[in-house]
């Protein structure tokens, strides 16, 4: 082939990929300062930051589902009805905070192990069975609340990790930074995300290779629940109040960040720093349009067509790049 | 057959659902409520053949909700600009398959999958609803509410014209050639293009079907009430895929049946009646719903062979476009 | 049994070749097929059968020569081309629609596809009844397709050859998984295509049967046709040499086998879903065990049920005197068993990932102690391995897919060789390699060998298996047949794999 380059071809295009949506992030914040006058200011950026937390979290949570060639669609949700039952742990069970908040996370292991369980366990298709649960969890957060209950009333300490500081930063910025390195490292560093690009790539290949797949299949629902669980406690303190439509929409979001942080839909290709910079890019965008006095619906419309064009762009460059590889290959299936 | 079994138990499931009812809640089936819930389901009815369509050809909607939406305050603000009704019941349906259009565009013309796709349209009508709105009702004008007739004529048409598209659907997808081809495409997209099928014309087709079908829906809706609520058709989706999914239809393409998902509609549609006379809190439903396509699911999964998918889990939500 | 005086032929290839790089799938061969003839066409895999139907069919296109069909020259032929001059082809794999009946499938395959014509269910499960009772298939025309056996949608595929009035049907194997009974009724079949003036290319290697149908038969071996001849004038023995005749005792640097303990020990081991049973067999450290047989055998199979992948459910598999249950590929590359599987494309290499990340994926356990990925470690262990396979590429982090066909086999065997296994099966190793790569390769199997490695290598290559092998098993029907020392007859393996032996069930 070729290229002299030392960098496998995949890696180059996402390199790029990167790149050009920090190139875009950049714009963006350029833009918007212009327009919006308290836009460019530190405390802005400091909220900017507070409002992405919970769709930063959920973004991290699909990386990995979606790098598997699956997806998610009740994360959402289930933020929902963790934000509830983390009010009721603590304001009818009568737990102490902090204690609530990790029965929580893993209350949302239990809901993500369902998903797993059935996606890797049944074999059932992750797209049925997340609309499924995303039906499911958001009707048991509304139900269990009757559809009106609210929880409020929470403790000083605990509204400081949504509202507070820490050294300067936002509060939630140490949990958010955690999950986003412990996510960083798993995909990249680890045996875990390799085997978890390989599924994507090949699924069967994966098998033949040694690799357990119903059980790395299983791991990233799991692993979805829990950060679902964290971002519904994050989100319950930055608000101040749990309700049961708590997180709606928010897979949309999700979902977007990650395609344009340069994961395919279709699997095995993927990057944390694409998901986060994707994140960055919504966050902008959104916080942006406010500052440009334009109304919130613009921000979710937009992000609509965001998702669409890079969707498109991704599969374009994907199918230029099999045109390519085509062309170069001259291997026939079989011949006797 | 498996599928003929799924029909069966539905069927029973249903006439118990009906027979229990009778007896424990007799004032269901009282003419003037029945009548009005009949009535009030039949949009619904129309959304979701829809949706079993577009199922079978290995597909999802889910903006399906928003089309209602857009499509509901349009008719709205046309009759309030006193169009003559058959005028807007066109215009209506001509929108739909607009924003059906586009969804197939992507899917079809571009290959991207379905569920990422109807997910961006959703959002992105819902929102732009919502701009243009700020979730201000639509007042209608005075003569619009049930086309003018009485109000029991007009719910008896409404119930007719659902009942209508669905028989005619029915046919349709038995016995006109296009009909076979949906199933043809959800069975085997390459065996299909292999045959001279296009699949793709025909997904595309599907997608603005939908569209108009939800514009039909929504002009039916809007005579039942002298206002348009911009909030209609939210988790209209999710319960149209619920009957469809309960109802035989697979959700890995090529097989189910129109009358099918009518019994599995039905089935959905006590639900909510159901619960009421059972003094369980509405708000349950939406639980019940997501417990029902779970359950509906997993019985196909531990019944029959799972068709194979290739690359990654979405393949039975996007047409499998390479093998 | 008589063809008709010399008409004009329905298919003629003239000295066709077809190359894929530096294999030569076919050189310079002529076919000819006259109306009202089966017309047989055998040959070891590897032969060139495959590729001559796609040429037929319109699949590929010839690099030189000419092809006929219906004596006018065609020269760009394409699937829907062939098919409107009259080309049916019967695969394996049926291309049907699992969740339809039989008389829709039929319907969509034969009717134009006009779809605003209304569908006549009556007419088309009459038409179809009538192409299945033509056929002699014992289906009814409403049943789903899923619901029916591999043979049984073989045979709805050969309705709507004959539907769609084919007059050029090539058959690949039909029999392949066919019981007796619907063979005999493949054969009627077969007949009656023959009255209409149909012709058919009766691809098979069930000798038998070319003797029972075909008016002649040509042989191909290694890309070129060795000969046509009418059926009367050849005898069986004498078609297997024509099949097989090459001269054996080339390449084999004799390596005197220093045949350890016993590695690996089967007895009576079966595994019903794979249609497999009664495997009794030993290898031991350092030895080479061909499997031969015909496709079908059941040794793919075999290697499957060893490694993993279809676990056995019958009999007793022993790995150095230990009693084992191998459940799952990781649990097999435990016990220190290989495998190298044949479909590469979707089993091998990984094609998107690099070659690094593919050499190391099976042992990232041992490589990566807790977890962490190391890339120095990986990038030293693929170079290594990259040296001693000398796969040809610039660096462990280009793309596998970058790869040639023999260097990309090249990683796969580095991969499994990186996990130091004990036993080490190989599945077709050198197929669609090219002749550079394939002695490269069957030198570093010997090598493995000789360091102590127990290998078994599936190999439908006769001279590959009789070059390697220190012992030759012959698998025939989903079980062993028999084991041969290793200076054994071509002859005599590819009889006991055609089932010519007294003894053979």
């Amino acid at each position: 082939m070729g290229t002299t380059s030392n960098v496998s071809s995949w890696k180059a295009l996402l390199l790029k990929h990167e790149t050009l949506l920090f190139i875009i992030v950049v714009l963006e914040w350029f833009f918007f300062a212009a327009i919006g006058r308290r836009f460019g200011t530190l405390e802005n950026s400091y909220d900017i930051l507070r409002h992405s937390t919970e769709i930063g979290l959920l973004a991290l949570a699909l990386t990995p589902i979606i790098l598997t060639g699956g997806i998610d669609l009740s994360v959402g949700s289930l933020l929902g009805l963790c934000a509830i039952l983390f009010g009721k742990l603590w304001r009818d069970a009568h737990f102490p905070i902090w204690w609530a908040a990790i029965v929580t996370l893993a209350i949302g292991a239990v809901a993500g192990g369902m998903n797993a369980w059935f996606i890797s366990r049944v074999r059932l298709p992750p797209l049925i069975v997340t609309l499924g649960t995303f039906s499911l969890f958001r009707g048991l957060a509304e139900a269990i609340t009757h559809g009106v209950d609210t929880f409020t009333d929470f403790p000083g300490s605990f509204l400081r990790l949504g509202q507070g500081q820490w050294l300067g930063l936002p509060a939630q910025a140490p949990a958010f930074l955690l999950v986003a390195a412990a996510i960083w490292v798993m995909v990249h560093f680890t045996v875990l995300g390799r085997s978890w690009r390989a599924i994507g790539f090949a699924p069967e290949g994966a098998r033949y290779a040694g690799i357990p797949v119903e059980r790395r299949i299983a791991s990233v629902y799991v692993i979805a629940g829990i950060i679902a669980g964290l971002a519904a406690v994050l989100y319950t303190a930055r608000l101040g109040q749990a309700k049961a439509d708590a997180g709606t929409g928010y897979e949309l979001f999700a979902i977007t960040a990650v395609v344009l942080g340069g994961t395919s839909i279709f699997g095995g290709v993927g990057s944390v720093p694409g998901t986060l910079l994707g994140v960055a890019a919504i966050a902008v965008l959104s916080n942006g349009l406010v500052h440009a006095r334009q109304p919130r619906e613009v921000a979710g419309m937009l992000t609509g067509q965001l998702l669409l064009v890079s969707l498109a762009a991704s599969v374009l460059a994907k199918r230029i790049a099999l045109h390519y590889k085509s062309r170069n290959a001259n291997q026939p299936d079989s011949f006797s | 057959m498996r599928t003929v079994r799924r029909e069966y138990s539905v069927c029973i499931a249903l006439s118990l659902i009906l027979f229990a009812l009778a007896i424990f809640a007799p004032s269901f089936y009282q003419p003037t409520p029945f009548l009005s819930f009949l009535a009030r389901q039949a949009p619904a009815l129309i959304v979701t053949c829809g949706a079993a369509l577009i199922i079978i050809a290995r597909q999802i909607d889910i903006s399906v909700g928003s089309q209602l939406a857009v499509c509901s305050v349009c008719a709205g603000l046309l009759s309030t600009a006193n169009w003559p009704a058959g005028l807007v019941l066109l215009a209506a349906i001509a929108l739909g398959a607009t924003l059906g259009s586009i969804n197939g565009f992507f899917v079809a013309g571009l290959r991207l999958p379905s569920i990422v796709v109807t997910l961006a349209t959703m959002v992105t009508w819902r929102e732009a609803l919502r701009w243009k709105r700020q979730g201000a009702f639509v007042n209608l004008p005075q003569g619009a509410q049930w086309f003018g007739l009485s109000q029991t004529q007009g719910q008896l048409t409404i119930i007719v014209v659902a009942l209508a598209v669905l028989a005619g659907l029915a046919l349709l997808t038995r016995h006109l050639a296009a009909g076979r081809f949906i199933y043809a495409t959800g069975s085997d997209v390459e065996a299909a293009r292999l045959a001279g099928i296009r699949p793709q014309l025909v997904t595309f087709s599907l997608f603005v079907v939908m569209g108009a079908l939800s514009g039909l829906a929504a002009v039916l809706n809007n005579a039942q009430s002298p206002q348009v609520d911009p909030k209609a058709g939210t988790g209209l989706e999710l319960k149209a895929i619920a009957a469809v999914v309960v109802g035989g239809v697979a959700i890995s393409g090529g097989r189910g049946h129109l009358w099918g998902v009518f019994v599995g509609f039905l089935l959905m549609a006590c639900v909510s009646p159901a619960l009421v006379y059972l003094h369980i809190e509405a708000y349950w439903e939406r639980a019940i719903a997501g417990a029902i396509i779970l359950l509906a699911v997993l019985g196909d999964g531990l019944g029959s062979v799972q068709k194979t998918t290739t690359s990654g889990s979405l393949a039975s939500g996007e047409t499998v476009t390479s093998r | 049994m008589n063809h008709s005086g010399r008409s004009a032929p329905l298919l003629r290839l003239e000295e066709v070749s077809k190359s894929f790089g530096v294999v030569h799938a076919l050189s310079g061969v002529t076919f000819e097929l006259l109306p009202a003839e089966v017309h047989a066409l055998v040959g070891e895999n590897g032969a060139g059968k495959s590729t001559l139907v796609k040429l037929v069919t319109g699949a590929l296109q010839a690099d030189s020569g000419s092809i006929e069909i219906l004596n006018r020259r065609v020269a760009h032929l394409n699937p829907g081309r062939s098919h409107k001059l009259g080309v049916a082809c019967i695969y394996q794999q049926p291309a049907l629609f699992p969740d339809l009946s039989v008389a829709e499938n039929l319907r969509l395959r034969l009717s134009p596809s006009a779809p605003f014509r209304r569908v006549d269910w009556a007419e088309s499960r009459a038409q179809a009844a009538e192409l299945l009772e033509l056929i002699g298939a014992r289906i009814s025309p409403e049943s789903e397709v899923r619901q029916l056996s591999m043979p049984e949608q073989q045979l709805v595929e050969i309705a709507c050859a004959v539907g769609s009035g084919a007059r050029i049907i090539i058959m690949d194997e039909p029999t392949a998984s066919l019981t007796q009974k619907e063979q005999h009724l493949l054969f009627g079949v077969v007949k009656r295509l023959r009255q209409n003036g149909a012709g058919v290319v009766y691809i098979s290697h069930r000798l038998e049967e070319v003797f029972a149908l075909a008016d002649r038969v040509t042989v191909l071996r290694d890309g070129h046709s060795v000969g046509t001849n009418p059926i009367g004038e050849l005898s069986e023995a004498a078609l297997i040499r024509e099949m097989v005749g090459r001269d054996v005792s080339e390449t084999v640097a004799s390596s005197q086998s220093r045949a350890g303990e016993i590695v690996l020990s089967l007895q009576n081991v079966g595994c019903a879903a794979s249609g497999i049973h009664a495997i009794n067999l030993d290898v031991r450290a350092g030895e080479i065990v061909a499997l031969a047989g015909l496709v079908g055998a059941g040794r793919t199979e075999l290697a499957r049920v060893l490694f993993g992948i279809t676990p056995a459910d019958t009999g007793e598999i022993r790995l150095n005197g230990q009693t084992v249950s191998i459940g799952s590929p990781r649990q097999a590359i435990t016990h220190g068993i290989a495998y190298l599987p044949e479909d590469r494309r979707r089993h091998g290499v990984i094609l998107e990932m690099s070659i690094a990340q593919n050499i190391t994926l099976s042992i990232q356990d041992r490589l990566f102690p807790g977890g962490w990925l190391r890339p120095n470690a990986e990038r030293n262990t693929a170079t290594d391995y990259m040296r001693a396979l000398e796969v040809k590429a610039e660096c462990p982090e280009r793309e596998a897919g970058t790869l040639s066909g023999g260097n990309q086999q090249k990683v796969a065997l580095a991969r499994w060789l990186a996990t130091q296994p004990r036993l080490l099966i190989l599945d077709e190793p050198t197929q669609g390699i090219d002749v550079g790569t394939k002695n490269q390769l069957h030198r570093m199997i010997r090598e493995l060998a000789t360091k102590g490695v127990a290998i078994v290598t599936i190999s439908s290559d006769l001279p590959e298996v009789l070059a390697l092998a220190d012992r030759i098993g012959v698998m025939r029907n989903g079980t062993l047949v028999a084991i041969l020392p290793r200076a054994s007859d071509a002859d005599q393996v590819m009889g006991l794999a055609f089932g010519q032996e007294a003894g053979a069930p």
